[in-house]
């Protein structure tokens, strides 16, 4: 594995930057000071954060309802995705689109996704324009389990297939489609598996191992560049909280959360770092409390901003 | 009454060298369909009673459902982790429960977590995985009729199965762990996706068994000498050098071409240090074992691999004994 160990300290950077926007959420979401839904990522980190740091600033990624993650390892701004999450006139979108809609066009970040199953037909599109332009800009499509029984991203993979377009698609299986279990809704267990039928490569990795994910979407991503179409990498992991912030989670045992815990995508990259000597205690501790710092300064920015007027309502709508 | 054991793996034919190489894709339900076949030759010569691996996909209960054959299958009480200790640890379960025979659908990396549970029943692999050096490509029919022959004690356990050799992997003079068809000694510190296909970061390769035809690291030796799996010796090979290349299939549709500096016959109880540290050890083709900076680490050939039904020889028996021919 080709990785040089600036971008490995980035990494960890990124999944703990993922986990303390997501940990901040939650504490806000659960004092009322937040409006509408919130999906969030926290155990996640891992897949967001191996793939996108395969990506090129050009390159363009799709993304979902529990989107946080993709942005932030894009690059996203923490202050703006704050805002926009606040409801405030300063967020990437003024504050009209909440969590499910954030998109930042310059950074290749083409939108959250509220609807289950979205991003396979905009990542298409991308890919094909892409293509068409004759640039070698890839998209990276994360995409749910649930989403992977949508035709949408059935559609997507054929038409990508048959069109060899330079997407990569991302398979985040967290084992639940809202509260129904992937063992109730699929024929099969593996998405992967599905790649077949397409005539793509399918791989499954594991989501908790930023490295795994890092290698097998950077191999998919050097195959969609150099014009040999799109690949399919599942990434086997686990969503910590609920499907959405206050999601009493009655479907799931207490200790299916608990064996995912353990394998916890953070603590373990920064272990195998320190024991590389790549990253020290004092390193790691730092780069803590420099993103706690932004958070905070994120928070404030969101927090002081003025909520749209309702004047605005109907300003950008555009159909 | 005989009591044949099952571990599928449901993981298996799924890893990167879809990816990077063209490894066949082995889904789920062709699982299935190989155990059924399975089960129906199992019970056609007399057994009557298999145990098995629960698993995700559930391929021993659907292959049930979806056959005929006259055998209680019942699955091993144990936690799943969903991680090749699974395989290890009901490998070991079934051998204390009086299995006779364990039949094991995966590949090298299948066969060696199995090893790790247990190498005192007789093992028959049934090839499902990328590399499949160690278990054998065969019609899963004559597979089940070759593990109950040698369950039921029909086809006597010496004529149909042979001892294999596994290479032991020692630090500090202690066993941590095996390989049954080879080492390699992998210049890099992380395990990440586990396969191996850049053989410029590999800089010694160790083999039990070797052949001109074979796939995979081993492959590699097999283009120089030839190390039949019942013979107990092995080979150590040194990677690097300019005076010669060998081209081998390293992995499927994956040919590379490799700078051999020497080679050297292994003999049972040989050790021989890993000469690069850090680095992660890769064990039948997947990166398994991370060796520290300064780490001292020894490879062992040893002939207490696991005893392995040969389905020819079992059923060459089978013919000679008229087990299947009835006047």
């Amino acid at each position: 594995m080709s990785i040089d160990k600036e971008k490995m300290i980035q990494m960890f950077a990124t999944m703990t930057r993922i986990r303390q926007f997501e940990t901040k959420l939650q504490e806000f979401f659960a004092a009322g000071k937040i409006p509408g839904f919130v999906h969030l990522y926290i155990g996640e980190e891992a897949v967001a954060t191996g793939a996108c740091a395969t990506l090129r600033d050009q390159d363009y990624i799709t993304s979902t309802h529990r989107g946080h993650g993709h942005l932030i390892a894009k690059g996203g701004d923490l202050k703006r995705m704050m805002a926009e999450i606040f409801g405030k006139r300063t967020g990437y979108c003024k504050g009209k689109g909440g969590s499910m809609h954030i998109a930042d066009v310059e950074l290749g970040i083409l939108g959250a996704n509220g609807i289950v199953g979205g991003g396979g037909p905009i990542a298409n599109g991308a890919a094909l324009a892409s293509k068409y332009r004759g640039n070698d800009r890839v998209v990276v499509c994360f995409f749910g389990d649930g989403a992977s029984n949508q035709g949408t991203t059935q559609e997507a993979l054929n038409l990508a297939s048959a069109w060899r377009l330079p997407v990569v698609f991302v398979n985040e299986n967290n084992g639940y489609g809202i509260s129904c279990p992937t063992c109730k809704s699929m024929a099969v267990a593996d998405i992967a598996d599905r790649a077949a039928a397409y005539d793509i490569p399918g791989v499954v990795v594991d989501g908790n191992d930023v490295t795994a994910v890092y290698e097998a979407v950077g191999e998919a991503v050097k195959r969609a560049r150099t014009g040999d179409g799109p690949s399919l990498i599942e990434c086997k992991t686990y969503r910590w909280r609920g499907h959405f912030e206050g999601d009493a989670c009655v479907y799931r045992d207490d200790c299916e959360l608990e064996d995912w815990v353990k394998k916890d995508p953070i603590p373990r990259f920064e272990k195998k770092l320190q024991a590389e000597g790549i990253l020290s205690v004092e390193k790691a501790e730092a780069i803590r409390k420099a993103i706690a710092a932004e958070l905070d300064a994120a928070i404030a920015f969101a927090e002081q901003s003025p909520l749209p007027e309702a004047s605005e309502i109907l300003e950008d709508v555009y159909a | 009454m005989s009591t044949v054991g099952i571990i599928a793996n449901p993981v298996s034919g799924k890893d990167i060298r879809r990816l990077v190489a063209h490894g066949s894709v082995f889904d789920n339900q062709e699982k299935v369909r190989i155990v059924r076949r399975m089960l129906m030759g199992l019970a056609q010569v007399g057994v009557r009673r298999v145990v098995y691996m629960p698993d995700y996909y559930a391929i021993v209960e659907r292959a049930g459902r979806g056959c005929q054959a006259s055998v209680d299958a019942t699955a091993i009480n144990m936690h799943m982790e969903n991680s090749q200790d699974d395989s290890t640890r009901a490998a070991s379960l079934m051998a204390d429960g009086g299995a006779t025979c364990l039949i094991v659908l995966g590949g090298d990396g299948t066969c060696r977590a199995v090893a790790k549970g247990t190498t005192r029943v007789p093992l028959l692999p049934i090839s499902t995985g990328t590399n499949n050096v160690f278990p054998w490509m065969v019609e899963a029919s004559i597979a089940g009729l070759a593990a109950g022959l040698i369950a039921t004690g029909r086809v006597p356990a010496d004529e149909g199965t042979y001892r294999s050799s596994c290479l032991e992997v020692l630090f500090d003079d202690v066993v941590r762990d095996i390989a049954l068809v080879d080492v390699a000694v992998y210049r890099d510190t992380f395990i990440a996706s586990r396969a191996i296909w850049d053989l410029e970061k590999v800089s010694q390769i160790f083999m039990t068994r070797c052949r001109p035809d074979s796939i995979g690291l081993s492959a590699i030796g097999g283009q120089l000498r030839t190390i039949l799996p019942e013979q107990h010796a092995g080979l150590h090979l040194c990677l690097g050098g300019d005076h010669r290349r060998v081209t081998a299939a390293i992995a499927p549709g994956l040919f590379q071409s490799v700078p051999v500096k020497s080679e050297v016959l292994m003999q049972v109880g040989e050790m021989i240090a890993v000469a690069d540290s850090p680095c992660v050890l890769a064990l039948d083709g997947e990166r398994e074992v991370e060796v520290g900076r300064g780490g001292r680490v020894l490879i062992r050939l040893s002939e207490s691999g696991p005893q392995v039904v040969d389905v020819r020889r079992t059923m060459d028996c089978a013919q000679k004994l008229g087990v299947f021919v009835h006047l």
